[in-house]
């Protein structure tokens, strides 16, 4: 029997359950090898009837984390799906800030009071609330990747990420270095996967895929220094998609 | 020729299709190897590229062959016939591409290394311009004498050309009109190649064939805690170095589930999960470790191996190491200015390695004749190879297991040799064995092999034995043990020690009973510890406890020690304790055997592969070497 396939979302742009219908042509494999049970952005029909549960999005309420819950007591298989869910990504930028700070800020004056919609709390991973299986990164998610772990899981075979970083993906595409390029780039401490596409079009990495379980910061902020990047920066980008309160 | 007449020649070699024309070309303010369209976008006058030509031998990403899991059993080749001439090579690359035909096509030929190789062309040229970082005119692999088929000298309005080859002569008499060089045209190159070294801003202050020495020297040299800090694990060094030939092999699924390829892409030992074994041990866990043994392997190691220095001074790893921390050139002139002169010996034992040499990627077809669940975890397979071809084994040694779509493991084989089936015990652990426990008898998988070293059979006839194994230990050890007793005259007193963790863990139940019932062997077993009114009939404690009190003569006795990587340190003490010497010890190691013929490199433990000078070793070969125990 196929396994049936559910997406969610919490907050995120919703870009990569977008990814996914970006497949085109494969998502017909896709649908062949799975079937989809719930899936909003593509499809009118749901169920709570589901063996492997997509999330996208980061987790901000107590509502949602209700509804995540619910949601991994259903799944037999929870894979968190893209940078939202998987490390907070740029959701969890306004924990620099208190969530009263967060709420004036946006709302100003409008009357939020007692709605449950904008009882906020700290962002959160998907994996602060529940356990998660397996976890497909990045900003967007790449298509491939996500290809890959849905054959992996069809076939049963443990979907593993790269434990090496991004410059492994960027050397062997011949790329120039962009510190040479006089930018800056999060490829030496961040988890490679995303076929270092950001270096490949001339840009730095800004560590959407996270990164890697032992990265090398203090080695990358020596080099971050002799290509005379300032620390106010070097925060910035460091905190662009991992986002650490007082820290890098 | 003249100027005009070489770009015609270039042109006419693109246009008249003698194969794919690969030339370096400009990449923003760097250089690379790409198709050329035409003699115009040739640089000649480049310094370094930032890949090596390598890539079109062993490429980056190439599929090994591609299969269909909706058959039984359909697996194809996939090799590359492609015409390739490579335009613009640089001499120190021309010697790289000589030490990976070494690697590749010497013992165990890469049949698709191979097919590259013949199909490629090389036209070499001599350096125009140094690249900043290079140190080839200390290596003298500035200049080359062999190895291209024909070398290029741009001398401004003309080009001399060196024949190298037949098949370079042809292409240079069918598409070009050359004369004779003048004497002032020789006498430029010469010149040219004579006054190279000294425009290399990079100098050696060692000779290469004092590398050797000097690393032997310097094992805890303070310099490679000092660089490992700064060290990014990128991998960098390795991914752009023209000599660096190790590499991973994944297999990748289409989304339809049917079709899917075995990839093998380039690695690198700067990465943290190079030495990963499925059981989640990593073997050069430690940064340092991993930082000092790309120079041990490009100086020591290697040059040990195939006497050369894995090196040829290109200077690519420290032009692209960001702390710089990656340059030969300086980390040799640092140990010969400071030589801690504390010799380490790294010997390679010398093994006849038996096993197949052709045909060795691709697995041949198995089936699964029987399956016995031994544990929760472990399982024992009897596997008969389709072609209906008896494995040629020793004792000892292992297969390639493949299930195509998931992977390949290197699991022992667990049967005395001589049957039409071999024994394989398998414990669920990675991708591989997962997927194989859920596997039916009767279903089919791969195998390649057998690889490695096994025990020297005739080496220790006439000796008492004392088997110790730990945990799944037993497995290469049953194989063993199972050619003893069928040949049990052959051996004088039989002793088998048995440890693991539980009652429930215990391997080979049946043949332990079975083994303990003859009244010439004598059989000890223990658990690491025993739950209340769980049944159990051996002694409780680690199997280190079952040696103090055992009878017998350690000048006569050999032992054979196979288990859990913690078990070796502590079991090879207690034999110590009863003045066993060195020579009578025998070990089997585990490491990560993923291509099983001296080419991944992830089984590598200082200068041995374990895959061909191992599994099983001497004690004597391998106590000394750092990364053994």
């Amino acid at each position: 029997m196929k396994p049936r396939v559910a997406f969610f979302d919490f907050a995120s742009c919703e870009g990569c359950q977008l990814q996914v219908i970006n497949l085109e042509e494969k998502i017909l494999d896709l649908i062949d090898v799975v079937e989809v049970v719930s899936f909003r952005e593509a499809m009118k029909e749901s169920s709570d009837d589901y063996d492997i549960a997509f999330v996208e999005g980061s987790i901000m309420r107590p509502m949602d984390e209700e509804r995540l819950k619910r949601i991994r007591k259903n799944a037999r298989i929870l894979v968190a799906l893209g940078a939202c869910a998987c490390i907070g990504g740029v959701n969890r930028l306004r924990n620099e800030w208190s969530v009263d700070e967060v709420k004036k800020e946006v709302y100003d004056e409008a009357d939020i009071e007692g709605n449950r919609l904008f009882d906020v709390f700290p962002t959160k991973a998907v994996d602060e609330v529940v356990d998660v299986d397996f976890r497909i990164p990045g900003c967007p998610i790449n298509r491939e990747e996500f290809a890959k772990v849905v054959a992996h899981l069809a076939i049963g075979k443990e979907p593993r990420l790269p434990s090496y970083p991004v410059c492994v993906e960027c050397k062997k595409n011949e790329n120039i270095c962009v510190f040479e390029l006089g930018k800056f780039c999060l490829g030496p401490v961040t988890r490679a996967g995303c076929n270092a596409i950001c270096p490949t079009h001339g840009d730095g990495c800004e560590g959407c895929r996270g990164y890697l379980d032992d990265p090398r910061m203090e080695a990358a902020k020596d080099v971050l220094r002799k290509y005379g990047v300032s620390f106010d920066e070097m925060m910035k980008r460091f905190n662009m998609f991992n986002y650490r309160k007082g820290a890098i | 020729m003249s100027k005009r007449e070489w770009l015609n020649f270039v042109d006419r070699l693109i246009k008249e299709n003698e194969g794919e024309v690969i030339g370096v070309r400009a990449r923003g303010s760097r250089f690379q190897y790409a198709p050329l369209e035409s003699a115009e976008e040739l640089r000649l006058d480049y310094d370094v590229t930032i890949l090596p030509p390598k890539k079109y031998l062993l490429p980056t990403h190439e599929d090994l062959m591609t299969f269909d899991i909706s058959k039984p059993f359909e697996v194809l080749a996939n090799i590359d016939e492609g015409k390739r001439i490579l335009l613009g090579v640089h001499p120190y690359d021309v010697l790289a591409i000589q030490q990976m035909d070494e690697i590749y096509l010497g013992t165990h030929r890469d049949e698709h290394y191979d097919a590259r190789r013949k199909n490629t062309i090389i036209i070499a040229s001599d350096i125009l311009n140094v690249s900043e970082r290079s140190f080839a005119g200390s290596l003298g692999t500035h200049v080359v004498e062999t190895g291209f088929d024909l070398l290029v000298t741009d001398l401004g309005d003309t080009v001399a050309v060196t024949i190298g080859s037949e098949e370079g002569k042809r292409l240079l008499d069918t598409h070009s009109e050359t004369r004779e060089a003048t004497l002032e045209e020789k006498k430029h190159v010469k010149r040219l190649r004579k006054e190279l070294p000294s425009r290399y801003a990079r100098k050696l202050k060692v000779d290469k064939y004092m590398w050797q020495k000097l690393l032997e020297e310097n094992y805890d040299h303070p310099i490679w805690e000092e660089n490992s800090k700064k060290c990014l694990q990128c991998g960098s060094c390795t991914l752009v170095c023209p000599t660096c030939f190790c590499y991973d092999v994944d297999d990748v699924m289409s989304l339809n589930l049917k079709e899917g390829r075995r990839v093998r892409t380039w690695d690198g030992c700067l990465l943290r999960d190079f030495t990963r074994v499925a059981g989640g041990e990593i073997f050069r866990e430690n940064i340092k470790d991993r930082y000092r043994h790309r120079y041990y392997r490009k100086g020591l190691y290697l040059p040990m191996r195939n006497g050369f220095v894995a090196c040829v001074g290109c200077g690519r790893c420290a032009t692209q190491c960001l702390p710089d921390i990656a340059d030969p050139c300086e980390i040799m002139n640092t140990l010969a200015s400071f030589s801690m002169h504390e010799k380490v010996n790294f010997p390679i034992p010398d093994v006849k390695v038996a096993g197949v040499e052709e045909g060795l990627l691709i697995p041949e077809p198995a089936t699964i004749l029987r399956k016995e669940r031994q544990t929760d975890m472990e399982t024992l397979y009897e596997i008969r190879p389709d072609s209906g071809r008896r494995l040629e084994y020793r004792p000892g040694q292992f297969v390639e297991v493949s299930i195509f779509g998931v992977g390949e493991a290197p699991i022992s084989i667990a049967s005395s040799p001589g049957r039409d089936t071999f024994e394989l015990l398998v414990r669920r652990i990675g991708h591989v064995t997962t997927k194989l426990d859920t596997m039916k008898v009767g279903e089919k998988i791969g195998i390649r092999g057998p690889f490695g070293n096994g025990f020297d059979v005739s080496g220790i006839a006439g000796r008492d034995i004392l088997f110790i194994s730990g945990g799944c230990g037993l497995a290469p050890t049953r194989s063993l043990i199972e050619y003893v007793l069928e040949n049990r005259g052959d051996f004088g007193k039989v002793t088998i020690l048995y440890g693991c963790k539980e009652p429930g863990a215990v391997l080979f139940g049946n043949d332990l009973q079975e083994w303990s019932r003859k009244n010439d062997v004598l059989v000890k077993k223990t658990v690491d510890q025993c739950g209340e009114g769980e049944c159990w009939d051996g002694e409780v404690g680690l199997i280190t406890t079952l040696i103090p009190p055992l009878d017998f003569d350690p000048e006569r006795t050999i032992s054979i020690v196979v288990g859990p990587p913690v078990m070796y340190k502590f079991v090879i003490s207690e034999l110590k304790k009863k003045e066993v010497p060195d020579e009578n010890i025998v070990v089997s190691l585990e490491r990560r055997m993923k291509c099983g013929v001296g080419k991944c490199g992830h089984c590598q433990m200082n200068g041995i592969y374990v895959c061909l000078e191992g599994p099983v070793f001497r004690y004597t070969d391998v106590k000394d070497m750092p990364e053994a125990f």
